[in-house]
C-alpha cells in the first residue's frame, strides 16, 4: 500500500481539533436555577466522566471523519502483483524497438522472441515497430499467424529510437480503439531515447505499461563519433580529415583508427582513449581523386555493436569555378576582388578579368557569375548576352561608383534611377551601415559590416529591388533583384577602396567569398548527413525534371512520379546515396546513424518507475515478466468518510436537540 | 366550574381578589350546597347552658321538651380565627411550568382567606422568608380581606427560609386559639420544621402544613449533566441525570414522608400540593379540618 499524495497526510493533525473539543476543552455548562440543592450531592467527577463517555461516539465519528478525509486526499493505493500473462482485458500492444542500437548482440532477436511469447490466442493484439517513428504492422486482431508474421518481419533500422513517438502512437491507438491498452515494450531502454520533456512520456488513460528490457546490462561501446572533412575540394588542394572517436561505458584502451578512401585504406593511426573518453585523430594531406570519393573512418572497437565502428564521408574533387570580372580599366578593384575571392586555400573560384571595351565577345554563360565593376558603359552585345544569361538562371553582381553614377543607368535594370551621393563633402564625412540583413548569405559571416566607412554611395531606385544593407541615412548600399530565373546583386560602392574602405576591412574577405558562393549556387551542405534527415534534391524552380536517387543498397527508392516531383528525400540508411540532379550534376551523399544510439546506457530504474506511473488511470505495471496492478483506494475511503459524516450529523443532531431542550427548559424557568 | 380551579387557568386571571373569588365560588358550587345555608346559618350543635351564656341563644323549644337549657350554636358563629403563614423565600420562585410555587401559594392563601372572610372568620397573614416581611393581624372587620389580598400580592420571593422568626412572631401575635395555615416548600429538615411549630400546636392551635412543590422538584427530568444553582444560596453543583432520577427522588420522597409523619405525630395536618394540581383539594382539606375541630 502506498500514497500518491503522502503530503496530504499532514491533514491528520486536524484530529487534534476533536480531541481538544471533547477531551481537553473545559466543559462549560449552562447554569440552571433550582429551588434547593439540599437533596443533591456534589458528584462533579462522576458527572464529567459520564459526559465524556456519552460523547465518545461523537468524538470517534469526528476523528474518523478527519482521518478518512486526510487519507482520501493522500490518494492511497494497493499494489498487487499478478503473474505474467495473466493480464486483464483490453487491447494487447506489443511495441518492439527496431532502432540502430538494437543491432547490438541479439537484442532485436531477443525482443522478438519475448514478443512472440506474449501472444495470446483469441486476444486482440496490435504490433508496433518503432524507432524515430512508430509503424503499425497490423490492424488490431487476434490472428496469431498474422501477428507472428508481423513480429518476425521486423528488421533493425539505422534510425534512432524515440519513446516520445511511441507514446504519441499509443495515444492515437487508445483514442481510436476506445479500450484500455495493455502495452508491452520490448526495447533496450536507451537513456538517449528519452525525450527532453518527461510529459511526452505520459501514457494514455487506462493504459498499462510493462517493460521487457532487451539488454541485461549496459555494455561498453566504441564508435567514430564525428568526422570533419570538406565536402568539396577544388583544384589540387589536399584534404585534412579530423575524426573524433568516443567510448561509452568503456575502460581506458588503445584503439586503431583508419581512413579509407574508395575502399582502400589510406592511413592508420593508433589512439589512446581514456575511460569513457574521446580522442581526435587527424589525417593530413589526403588527396582524393577527381570526382566523388567514398571515404570512411573506421575504428577497431572489438565491441558488440560493430555497426557504429565506421563513419562515412563524401568528398568531391572538382576544378575551381570561373568568375568573370568586367572592369573599366582600373586595376585596384581587380586586385582587391581577386585577393578576397582566392584567399581561401580551398577556394572554389578562379577569377578571369576583362575590360569593358573587350567584353563584346565574351560569353557570360561560361562563368559561375559575372561582376561589373563600376563601368562607364557596357558593350551592347555583351549586355544582351548578360540579359540572356541572367534570365536563364545566371547571376550578375554590379558594383556602382562615381563612373556609374555619371552614366545614371544600371545594366539590365531599365528605368532605374541612379543618384550619386558624396558623404565626404557633407558634415558627416562618411556613413556607416545601420542595417544589414543578417540572414542573407552575403552578410551572415561579414560581421554586419561593422566600422566600414562609405564616402560615396550610388543610390538606385527601381521596382523589385530588395534592400539587404543600408546606411545611417537610409541609403541602400546592397540590394538584390530577381531577373528571370537569375538574380542581380547591386553594391552601391566599389571594390577599389576609394568610395569606401571596405576592401581594407577584415569582413571584406568573407563578404566576397560568401557572396560568390551564393551567386554561384554552391551549397553549404555538410560532408555527411544523419539518418532520418532530409536531402533536398531539387528547388521549387526545377519542378518537372526527374532526379535519380540510388540508396546505399543500390536500390532506387523513388518511383518515376516521385522522381519528377519530390523536392527532398528521407535518408533512412547508413552509407552513400547517389543523386543525379536535374541540372546533370552527380552528387554523392554520405549518411551516418545518429551516434546517440551508440551510447547504450540504460534508463535509470526510478525514471522507468516514474514512466510506468505516468498514466492517470491508476493501474500500472512494473518489472520484467510480472505485472503489478495498482488499485486506487480513495473512492472507498471517501465513501467511508461520507458515511462517517452522515453518522456524525445524526449523532451530533441528537446531542444538539438534547442541549436545546435543556436550554428551552432554562428559558422557561427564566421567563417564569 | 372545575376548570376554574386549574392553576394554569387561574394564572390568566388578573387580580388576586378575582382569583380567590373564582376559586371559592367554584369550589362551593362543586359541593352542591347553598352557601348561605351551608355555612353561616347552618345548625352546628347544642351546648349545655352555663352561667354567663347569652340567653338569646337558648333553644326554648328544647327547654320545653326536656326542661333543660341548651344553647343552639350555628356554624357561622364558631368565631374561628385563620392565620396564613406564607413562605416568600427565593426557592418559592421556582417553577417548571406556567405557575410557579409562589403564584400557587398566593392563590391558595388568597382562597383560604377569602373563604374565611366569607364565613366571617377573623383572618390574618404573615409573609416571611428569613424575616417577617409582612404581618396583618387576624380580624373580621370590614376591609380586612382587601388588606390581606394586598399583602399577598406584595409577597415576592427573595432571601432564604427561616421558620423560627415568623413562628416566634406568631406566638406573640396570637392571643386566642385558631387555625394556622403554613404554606411553604419546607426546604428544611423536618425535625426543625416541626420543632419550630410544635409550641403553637401545644397552645391549642390547629396547624395545617401546605407543602407546595413543583412537579419538577418531585421528579426532576434532567437529560444531561448540568450545573444547578440554588435559588436561595446561589451555590452551584454539577448534577448528573442518573442522580436526579434515582437518589434525589428517594431523598425528596423520604423528606416528604418524614414531614408528613412528624406533622401528624405532632397533631398537625399535612397536605402535599403540586403546583399543577387544582386548588380545591386544599380548600376541601381546610374545611374538613375546620369542621372537625370547631
Amino acid at each position: 500500500m502506498g500514497f500518491l499524495g503522502p503530503w496530504f497526510l499532514a491533514g491528520l493533525a486536524a484530529v487534534g481539533l476533536p480531541i481538544w473539543l471533547h477531551l481537553l476543552r473545559k466543559h462549560r455548562s449552562t447554569p440552571r436555577p433550582f429551588s434547593s440543592l439540599m437533596f443533591f450531592e456534589r458528584r462533579t467527577q462522576s458527572s464529567v466522566k459520564h459526559r465524556r463517555l456519552q460523547y465518545i461516539l461523537l468524538f470517534a465519528l469526528r476523528t474518523a471523519l478527519l482521518i478518512l478525509l486526510a487519507l482520501a486526499f493522500a490518494n492511497p493505493y494497493l499494489r498487487t502483483s499478478t503473474p505474467a500473462g495473466a493480464a486483464s482485458g483490453g487491447l494487447l500492444v506489443l511495441a518492439i524497438d527496431q532502432s540502430f542500437s538494437m543491432r547490438e548482440g541479439d537484442r532485436l532477436e531477443r525482443a522478438k522472441r519475448e514478443a512472440l511469447a506474449r501472444l495470446e490466442a483469441g486476444r486482440r493484439t496490435q504490433v508496433i515497430a518503432f524507432s524515430n517513428e512508430a509503424h503499425l504492422l497490423n490492424q488490431p486482431g487476434a490472428d496469431l499467424a498474422a501477428l507472428r508474421g508481423a513480429i518476425e518481419s521486423i528488421q533493425p533500422t539505422d534510425s534512432r529510437s524515440s519513446y516520445a513517438e511511441l507514446v504519441r502512437a499509443l495515444r492515437a491507438i487508445a483514442g481510436a480503439s476506445r479500450e484500455p491498452l495493455d502495452v508491452h515494450l520490448f526495447s533496450d531502454l536507451q537513456k538517449t531515447s528519452l525525450p527532453p520533456a518527461f510529459a511526452d512520456l505520459k501514457m494514455p488513460s487506462g493504459a498499462r505499461l510493462t517493460l521487457h528490457p532487451a539488454a541485461d546490462s549496459t555494455v561498453p561501446n566504441w564508435t567514430v563519433e564525428s568526422v570533419i572533412a570538406p565536402r568539396q575540394v577544388y583544384g589540387r588542394a589536399s584534404v585534412r580529415v579530423a575524426a573524433t572517436v568516443a567510448g561509452f561505458n568503456t575502460p581506458a584502451a588503445k584503439r586503431t583508427v583508419s581512413l579509407w578512401v574508395n575502399g582502400r585504406e589510406v592511413e592508420k593511426r593508433e589512439v589512446t582513449l581514456a575511460e569513457n573518453g574521446r580522442a581526435t585523430v587527424e589525417f593530413e594531406g589526403v588527396e582524393p581523386a577527381h570526382g566523388a570519393n567514398r571515404c570512411e573512418v573506421r575504428i577497431d572497437s572489438a565491441d558488440t555493436l560493430p555497426a557504429d565502428d565506421r563513419r562515412y564521408v563524401a568528398i568531391e574533387r572538382t576544378e575551381p569555378l570561373p568568375v568573370l570580372l568586367v572592369h573599366s580599366g582600373a586595376s585596384r578593384d581587380v586586385l582587391y576582388f581577386r585577393a578576397a575571392l582566392e584567399a581561401s586555400a580551398n577556394s572554389a573560384f578562379r577569377l578571369e578579368e576583362v575590360s569593358a571595351e573587350r567584353s563584346g565577345g565574351v560569353a557570360p554563360s561560361k562563368f559561375a557569375f559575372v561582376v561589373l565593376s563600376d563601368l562607364a558603359f557596357v558593350e551592347p552585345s555583351f549586355e544582351d548576352a548578360l540579359k540572356k544569361y541572367v534570365r536563364g538562371g545566371g547571376a550578375l553582381w554590379v558594383a556602382l561608383g562615381t563612373v556609374s553614377a555619371s552614366r545614371r543607368t544600371v545594366p539590365l535594370l531599365d528605368g532605374a534611377t541612379v543618384e550619386g551621393r558624396y558623404f565626404a563633402r557633407d558634415a558627416e564625412r562618411f556613413q556607416t551601415v545601420s542595417y544589414a540583413d543578417a540572414g542573407h548569405p552575403s552578410i551572415r559571416r561579414a560581421n554586419g559590416w561593422q566600422g566600414v566607412r562609405f564616402y560615396h554611395v550610388v543610390r538606385v531606385d527601381a521596382p523589385g529591388l530588395k534592400t539587404i544593407a543600408r546606411l545611417s541615412d537610409e541609403t541602400p548600399v546592397l540590394q538584390e533583384a530577381a531577373y528571370g530565373e537569375g538574380r542581380i546583386l547591386i553594391f552601391g560602392s566599389t571594390f577599389d577602396g576609394l568610395a569606401c574602405d571596405f576592401p581594407l576591412r577584415p569582413s571584406f574577405v568573407p563578404f566576397i567569398e560568401q557572396t560568390a558562393r551564393y551567386l554561384a549556387g554552391l551549397s553549404d551542405a555538410p560532408a555527411d548527413f544523419l539518418v532520418d534527415s532530409y536531402l533536398q534534391v531539387r528547388t521549387a524552380r526545377e519542378q518537372g525534371v526527374a532526379v535519380e536517387v540510388v540508396d546505399p543498397e543500390g536500390k532506387r527508392p523513388l518511383s518515376l512520379k516521385e522522381a519528377a516531383t519530390v523536392e527532398s528525400i528521407p535518408l533512412e540508411r547508413e552509407g552513400f546515396y547517389e543523386v543525379n540532379r536535374s541540372n546533370g550534376r552527380r552528387e554523392l551523399v554520405a549518411v551516418n546513424a545518429d551516434r546517440g544510439e551508440s551510447d547504450l546506457t540504460v534508463i535509470a530504474p526510478e525514471t522507468l518507475a516514474a514512466w510506468q506511473s505516468s498514466e492517470p488511470a491508476g493501474t500500472q505495471s512494473a518489472g520484467v515478466g510480472a505485472a503489478e496492478t495498482r488499485k486506487n483506494l480513495w473512492p472507498y475511503v471517501l465513501a467511508l468518510a461520507l458515511l462517517a459524516a452522515v453518522a456524525e450529523s445524526l449523532v451530533g443532531n441528537r446531542y444538539l436537540n438534547g442541549k436545546s431542550a435543556g436550554r428551552n427548559e432554562f428559558r422557561k424557568e427564566a421567563a417564569a | 366550574m372545575q376548570r376554574f380551579l386549574d392553576p394554569a387557568v387561574l394564572a390568566s386571571i388578573s387580580g388576586l381578589d378575582l382569583v380567590a373569588k373564582t376559586i371559592v365560588q367554584g369550589f362551593i358550587a362543586g359541593l352542591h350546597r347553598s352557601p348561605e345555608h351551608g355555612f353561616s346559618q347552618e345548625f352546628a350543635e347544642y351546648r349545655a347552658y352555663t352561667p354567663g351564656d347569652d340567653l338569646r341563644y337558648v333553644d326554648w323549644n328544647a327547654f320545653a321538651r326536656t326542661e333543660r337549657c341548651y344553647l343552639k350554636r350555628y356554624r357561622g358563629e364558631t368565631n374561628t380565627q385563620l392565620t396564613v403563614l406564607l413562605d416568600a423565600s427565593a426557592s418559592m420562585g421556582f417553577g417548571s411550568h406556567r405557575v410557579n410555587k409562589i403564584d400557587y401559594a398566593r392563590y391558595l392563601a388568597a382562597s383560604l382567606l377569602y373563604l374565611a372572610n366569607r364565613q366571617r372568620d377573623a383572618a390574618g397573614l404573615i409573609v416571611f422568608d428569613d424575616e417577617v416581611r409582612n404581618c396583618i393581624a387576624p380580624s373580621s372587620r370590614h376591609g380586612q380581606l382587601s388588606r390581606l389580598l394586598h399583602g399577598i400580592e406584595g409577597a415576592e420571593p427573595r432571601a432564604r427560609t427561616d421558620y423560627a422568626k415568623p413562628f416566634v412572631h406568631l406566638q406573640n401575635l396570637l392571643h386566642r386559639r385558631g387555625l394556622v395555615a403554613v404554606i411553604s416548600d419546607f426546604y428544611a429538615p423536618p425535625d426543625d420544621v416541626i420543632r419550630t411549630m410544635e409550641p403553637l400546636a401545644l397552645r391549642g392551635n390547629e396547624l395545617m402544613l401546605f407543602h407546595v412543590l413543583d412537579p419538577e422538584e418531585i421528579q426532576p427530568t434532567l437529560r444531561e449533566p448540568g450545573l444547578l444553582v440554588d435559588m436561595e444560596t446561589d451555590d452551584s453543583m454539577e448534577v448528573s441525570p442518573e442522580y436526579a432520577r434515582t437518589e434525589y427522588r428517594h431523598k425528596i420522597d423520604a423528606h416528604i414522608e418524614a414531614l408528613r409523619d412528624k406533622a401528624r405525630r405532632s397533631g398537625m395536618d399535612y397536605f402535599l400540593l403540586r403546583t399543577n394540581q387544582p386548588l380545591d383539594q386544599a380548600l376541601r382539606e381546610y374545611l374538613t379540618v375546620r369542621e372537625g375541630k370547631y
